[in-house]
C-alpha cells in the first residue's frame, strides 16, 4: 500500500477580511500534498489571491491557522514562512542581472558569490536559460522573464510554490507552452504548489486537483475531471467549462421536463413533481441527421456558429430556450441528440434515495 | 512660438538681463573684481561656512525626505494627497516666518530649548547652535525637505513596490530590501533631488539674514553685506554673485544629469 503523501501546506478554518470591507476569505480548510498541484480558480474578487497571500505571510488570518511542512507558521512573516512565490508582475530587480535576481535568496541567506552562481546557474539550467545569465530582465521576452522568476523561487528550496497567476501577462501562444513547462520544473522538483488563476484551460490542463473558490469561500476542490464531469453547483458548471444549466422537473422514474422539452434519464430516485437543475455539457449534445431515432432527439435552429479549427461552438434555439453545442461537425445542425447520461443533476441525490 | 514668448520674455528680463549686467560689471576692470572678493578677510570663512550648510543641509533633508516620500508612497492616495498638502505647506512660507518659529522654538530662550534644558542641556549651547552654519542648516531643512519630498514622490509612487514583497518573500529583511533593491532604482533622483536643495540653500540667504542678521559666515551674507554697507564696491560684490550663480548653476546641472539618467533607464 502506497504511503499518504506528506501535508506540504495546510489551512484550518482561516478567515481573513480586509478592513473595513466584505471582501476576503472565509473558514479555509485545505491541504496540499507535498509534489502536489493545485489550481485555485474563481471569478475576480473571489478570494484567490488573498488565500495566495494568506499562505505567503502577506496578511495573517484573523482566525483559524497555517501550517508549512508541519510547522504551524500562522503568526510567522512571510521571509520566514519560506515560500517560493511568482507574482503576476513576475517582480523581478531590473536593476540586476538574470544570474543576481536568481541567486537573491541565497545572497541574503548568506551564501557565499561563488556557491550562488553555481546554484544559481543550476536552476537557470532547470529553466532554460543558462545563456542569458548575464542579462538585465529588460533584455528578456515575457516567457523568459517568467521562468527566471520561476527560477529564482525556487532556488532556496522553499516549503511550497506560489504562483499568483504566472502565466496572465503572456500571450497565447507563449501561455502554452509555459504551461507545461510550468508542469515540467514542478514535478521535477516535486514540490507543493498552489497556482492562482482565473483561466479554466489553465486549470484543468496543469493542476492534479483544483479549488473553486466564490465570494471568499472553497465551493469545491477535487480533480480536474471531477470538478468538470460532476460539478457540486451550477456555479461551479458555468465557472468550468461551458455548460447548459436547465431548470428542469422530475416527470417519473426515468424523464425530466426542461424548458427545451422532455428528457430521458436515470433520476436516480427522486420524486416526481421535484425541481431540479440539470447539466448538459455542450459537447455532450450531438448533432445528428435527419432520420436518426431515439429519446432526446431534439430540433434546433442555429443562432450562433463560431468556427474555432478543431471544433465549432453553436448557439441553438429550442422555442423559447437556448442550447449551447459544441461539435466538430461541418455539417450543418438541425438536430441534436442528448444521451441519457449526459444529463447530470446538480442537486445532490437526497440521502435515503442513494442507492436507487 | 507664441507661447513660449512670455516665458522667454521673462527669462531675459529677470535672468539674462540681470546676469549679463553683472557680468559686465564683474569683469569692467580686466577680472581684478575678482581677486578682490578671494581677498577678501571674510571670503573663505564664508565659503567654508556655505559650504557646511550646504553638506548638512542637503544630506539631513534629503535622508529626511526620502524617508517621507516611502512613507508616503505606501499609503492611499486619498492620504497621500492630503498630507503631500501638509508637507508642501512650508514651501509658501517666507524665509522670516520660517527664521522666526525657529528662534522661538530652538532660541535661546525657545520652547523646545528649554524643554531640553530641563532635562539637564545647556541651554546657552543649543540656543547658541541654531546661530551656526550647522544651525541654519536645521533650519533650512524646514522648507527643503518638503522639495526632496515633491521631487521624490513622483519616482516612488511609480516603483513597483511587487519588487519590496518579491524581496522580502525570497528572505529579505526590510532594512536589505530596502538597500539591496529600491535604493539602487531610484539613488539617481535621489542625488538629483540632494543637488536641487544643494542648489536652493547654497544661495538662500533670507531664513539666515532672518535668523543671524550678518553674523554668520556664508557666501549669501558675504553679497548682502558687499551690496548694503556703505562704500560698497559693487564690482566685487558682482563677482561673488557671479560666482554664487555658477555653484548653483553646477549643482542644477548636477540634478539634471542625474535626473536624465533616470529617465533613460526607465526608457530602457
Amino acid at each position: 500500500m502506497d504511503a499518504a503523501p506528506a501535508v506540504a501546506v495546510a489551512l484550518a478554518g482561516a478567515t481573513y477580511v480586509y478592513p473595513g470591507s466584505s471582501a476576503g476569505v472565509r473558514d479555509i480548510d485545505l491541504e496540499i500534498a507535498s509534489g502536489e498541484m493545485l489550481v485555485c480558480i474563481g471569478p475576480s474578487g473571489c478570494g484567490k489571491t488573498t488565500l495566495l497571500r494568506l499562505i505567503a505571510g502577506f496578511v495573517k488570518p484573523q482566525a483559524g491557522s497555517i501550517r508549512l511542512g508541519g510547522r504551524d507558521v500562522t503568526g510567522a512573516d512571510a521571509r520566514s514562512r519560506e515560500c517560493g512565490i511568482v507574482f503576476q508582475s513576475y517582480a523581478l530587480f531590473p536593476h540586476m542581472t538574470v544570474r543576481d535576481n536568481v541567486g537573491y535568496a541565497l545572497r541574503v541567506r548568506g551564501v557565499a558569490g561563488g556557491e550562488r552562481a553555481k546554484r544559481a546557474g543550476r536552476m537557470l539550467e532547470l529553466v532554460g536559460l543558462s545563456a542569458y545569465a548575464d542579462r538585465l530582465p529588460a533584455a528578456l521576452s515575457g516567457g523568459q522573464q517568467q521562468r527566471v522568476a520561476l527560477a529564482r523561487a525556487l532556488v532556496f528550496e522553499p516549503r511550497a510554490l506560489l504562483l499568483d497567476e504566472p502565466l496572465s501577462a503572456l500571450d497565447a501562444a507563449t501561455r502554452v507552452a509555459m504551461r507545461d513547462e510550468i508542469r515540467r520544473i514542478q514535478r521535477e522538483r516535486a514540490i507543493a504548489t498552489l497556482l492562482i488563476t482565473h483561466d479554466q484551460d489553465e486549470a484543468l490542463s496543469l493542476a492534479d486537483r483544483i479549488a473553486v473558490m466564490r465570494e471568499g469561500r472553497l465551493v469545491q476542490v477535487d480533480t480536474p475531471q471531477a470538478i468538470y464531469d460532476a460539478p457540486a453547483s451550477g456555479f461551479i458548471a458555468g465557472f468550468v467549462g461551458r455548460a447548459n444549466v436547465l431548470d428542469a422537473t422530475v416527470a417519473g422514474a426515468d424523464a425530466v421536463d426542461t424548458p427545451v422539452g422532455r428528457l430521458v434519464t436515470r433520476v436516480h430516485g427522486r420524486e416526481a413533481g421535484a425541481k431540479v437543475a440539470v447539466l448538459i455539457r455542450p459537447e455532450r449534445v450531438e448533432p445528428v441527421g435527419d432520420r436518426e431515432t431515439g429519446d432526446n432527439l431534439l430540433a434546433v435552429a442555429i443562432e450562433r456558429d463560431r468556427f474555432f479549427g478543431a471544433t465549432r461552438a453553436l448557439d441553438a434555439r429550442i422555442g423559447a430556450s437556448r442550447l449551447a453545442i459544441e461539435t466538430s461537425s461541418r455539417a450543418p445542425v438541425r438536430r441534436v441528440r442528448i444521451a441519457r447520461d449526459a444529463i447530470q443533476f446538480l442537486d445532490p441525490v437526497p440521502p435515503s434515495k442513494e442507492a436507487t | 512660438m507664441l507661447l513660449v514668448a512670455p516665458a522667454g520674455a521673462l527669462f531675459a528680463l529677470f535672468f539674462a538681463v540681470p546676469l549679463a549686467v553683472l557680468a559686465v560689471d564683474a569683469l569692467g576692470e580686466g577680472g581684478t573684481a575678482f581677486a578682490r572678493v578671494f581677498a577678501l578677510p571674510t571670503f573663505w570663512p564664508s565659503l567654508g561656512g556655505s559650504l557646511v550648510l550646504t553638506l548638512v543641509a542637503a544630506t539631513l533633508s534629503t535622508a529626511v525626505g526620502l524617508a517621507v516620500a516611502v512613507h508616503l508612497a505606501s499609503m492611499s492616495e486619498r492620504r497621500r494627497t492630503l498630507l503631500s498638502f501638509v508637507i508642501a505647506l512650508p514651501l509658501t512660507f517666507s524665509g522670516l516666518i520660517v527664521a522666526y518659529g525657529f528662534i522661538l522654538g530652538w532660541g535661546r530662550a525657545g520652547f523646545f530649548t528649554q524643554i531640553v534644558a530641563a532635562l539637564g542641556a545647556d541651554a546657552a549651547v543649543i540656543g547658541k547652535a541654531l546661530f551656526t552654519p550647522t544651525g541654519l542648516a536645521f533650519a533650512s531643512s524646514y522648507y527643503l525637505i518638503p522639495r526632496v519630498v515633491m521631487a521624490l514622490l513622483p519616482v516612488l509612487v511609480n516603483f513597483d513596490r511587487a519588487q519590496l514583497v518579491a524581496a522580502e518573500s525570497l528572505g529579505a529583511t526590510r532594512a536589505q530590501a530596502f538597500r539591496q533593491v529600491l535604493l539602487p532604482q531610484i539613488a539617481a533622483p535621489v542625488a538629483g533631488a540632494a543637488c536641487l536643495v544643494a542648489a536652493v540653500v547654497f544661495g538662500a540667504y533670507g531664513t539666515a539674514l532672518a535668523l543671524v542678521g550678518t553674523q554668520l559666515r556664508i557666501l549669501p551674507l558675504q553679497l548682502y553685506s558687499l551690496v548694503s554697507e556703505t562704500g560698497s564696491d559693487f564690482p566685487a560684490a558682482a563677482a561673488l554673485a557671479l560666482l554664487i550663480t555658477a555653484a548653483c548653476s553646477a549643482m542644477m546641472t548636477a540634478g539634471e544629469w542625474f535626473g536624465s539618467r533616470h529617465e533613460r533607464h526607465l526608457a530602457n
